[in-house]
């Protein structure tokens, strides 16, 4: 019989070889583990999106037809609008391809658009992110960047199956190059300054000096290509704030970003045609 | 004829509809409206509610293997390291384990106040782990001041339907969640 010391001992002697197991798993068992809880999981996920999907689909159901009339001509117009811009960018790339041509440039990166719903959104003081309804079904490849019509929404970092996360602009976590539209010199975007009463916010570092922004004049900024990921010219959020940093040799600021990043819907995924050049 | 014990299966069961549930709610609590105020976001942890069954009711291995396997599931679905939610629930499953003896341990009240303690110890562990990815940490401790109010709240108000539910499957089951034997309905 073991001593009674040992006895009450027992659960952290237990929680010991617990721990001492998990520091010598192979790393492939622990990836292997979290993939097959991740797995286990997410059919409840899906399904409950699914389900809310049905409820929106049966509440427009309940649209009269003056409503739908209204919809559909607003669509109309939409779609006219749509199509004018869809001209203009057919003309705008046939202008850089034969620019590129003549110049003798590298091409563009281009990309398939994979348009995906949330499944679920899940935003803390710790991280920001989003379960999205495609992943490996649709070749979704991680570091994939995701938009929508507001520009950055985040990029994936996990791809399941069925689902994708993606690392919302918002988080602490995402870090992107990024430029102030019309300048294109870097700078460093990293989301995180998430208020529990106010829109989401990020910061910008290591901004030139003579660059400047203010709540009354704000700066729109844009990545700015550098990295690969994103491609150049996606809106981010409007720089509110600069400051000269402590060193005095940059400006510190803050970003603000679209308040729609938090009910989004559904996202676009840009999933790059040729991953060898990027 | 010899009979499997599931008691570790039905605590691990209930802990992921709760995880299920808690997702569900951060999915709706990412943005709403409140008194005025139009963009409105809170997170909920229930960290503390996914461990408190299992250390106090069940006996050594079924609350071991319980705890353990929730710990993965909950990292599964998180940001944080693959590994964390095991070593932190670990800790305060030994913790508990140790101490439970000495304590009402079939008291609801004393549940209730082991669940609050125990989100309490698992949110503030979590938040000094990860705040110092954040560029403003001091601007963060704000959010995660809210979030862990709301969560104190959440699981004050849950710790009883949910201890309730996994009395409930085991008095279904007949079985005793202790020392697994049979009991008279």
């Amino acid at each position: 019989m073991l001593p009674k010391r040992f006895d009450q001992a027992h659960p952290f002697a237990l929680l010991g070889v617990v721990l001492l197991v998990w520091l010598v798993l192979p790393v492939v068992f622990k990836t292997f583990a979290r993939s097959a809880f991740f797995e286990i999981q997410a059919p409840a996920t899906v399904v409950d999106s699914y389900v809310d999907d049905l409820q929106n689909f049966w509440a427009s159901e309940l649209k009269s037809k003056e409503q739908l009339i209204k919809e559909g001509k607003d669509l109309a117009g939409l779609i006219s609008a749509y199509s004018l811009a869809n001209q203009t960018n057919k003309q705008l790339s046939a202008d850089i391809l034969r620019l590129e041509n003549l110049l003798s440039l590298p091409s563009m990166p281009a990309y398939r658009l994979e348009p995906a719903r949330v499944a679920r959104r899940d935003f803390s003081g710790w991280w920001q992110r989003m379960i999205i309804r495609k992943g490996h079904n649709y070749n979704i490849p991680v570091g994939a960047p995701v938009v929508y019509s507001g520009g950055v929404v985040g990029r994936v970092i996990e791809v399941h199956a069925y689902t994708a996360v993606v690392d919302l602009v918002t988080s602490p976590t995402f870090r992107v190059a990024a430029s102030a539209e019309g300048d294109n010199r870097p700078v460093s975007y990293q989301g995180g300054l998430n208020e529990t009463f106010s829109p989401p916010r990020g910061t910008v570092e290591f901004v030139p000096l003579d660059l400047s922004a203010s709540q009354v004049q704000p700066q729109r900024l844009v990545t700015s290509g550098l990295g690969g990921i994103f491609p150049p010219g996606l809106t981010l959020g409007s720089i509110t704030l600069l400051e000269p940093s402590t060193d005095g040799l940059f400006k510190n600021g803050e970003v603000k970003l679209d308040p729609r990043l938090n009910s989004l819907t559904e996202v676009t995924i840009l999933i790059p045609l040729n991953p060898e050049q990027p | 004829m010899v009979r499997y014990d599931y008691r570790w299966l039905v605590v691990f069961g209930c802990n992921l509809l709760l995880l299920w549930l808690v997702g569900l709610a951060n999915h709706y609590l990412a943005h709403f409206s409140l008194l005025g105020f139009e963009h409105c976001t809170v997170s909920l942890y229930l960290g503390g509610l996914l461990v408190t069954y299992a250390a106090l009711r069940l006996d050594s291995r079924h609350g071991w293997a319980s705890t353990l396997l929730t710990g993965l599931a909950a990292d599964s679905f998180t940001a944080l390291p693959f590994g964390t939610s095991l070593v932190l629930f670990g800790m305060v499953h030994a913790t508990l384990l140790h101490g439970r003896q000495r304590f009402p341990r079939e008291e609801l009240v004393f549940a209730i106040v082991v669940a609050l303690l125990v989100n309490l110890f698992l949110f503030i562990a979590i938040s000094f782990l990860l705040v110092g990815s954040n560029s403003r940490p001091a601007a963060a401790w704000l959010r995660l001041f809210a979030d862990l109010l709301a969560s104190q709240v959440a699981v004050a108000l849950l710790t009883s339907w949910f201890m309730s539910v996994q009395n409930r499957i085991f008095y279904f089951l007949r079985q005793h969640p202790e020392t697994g034997r049979r009991v008279a309905s």
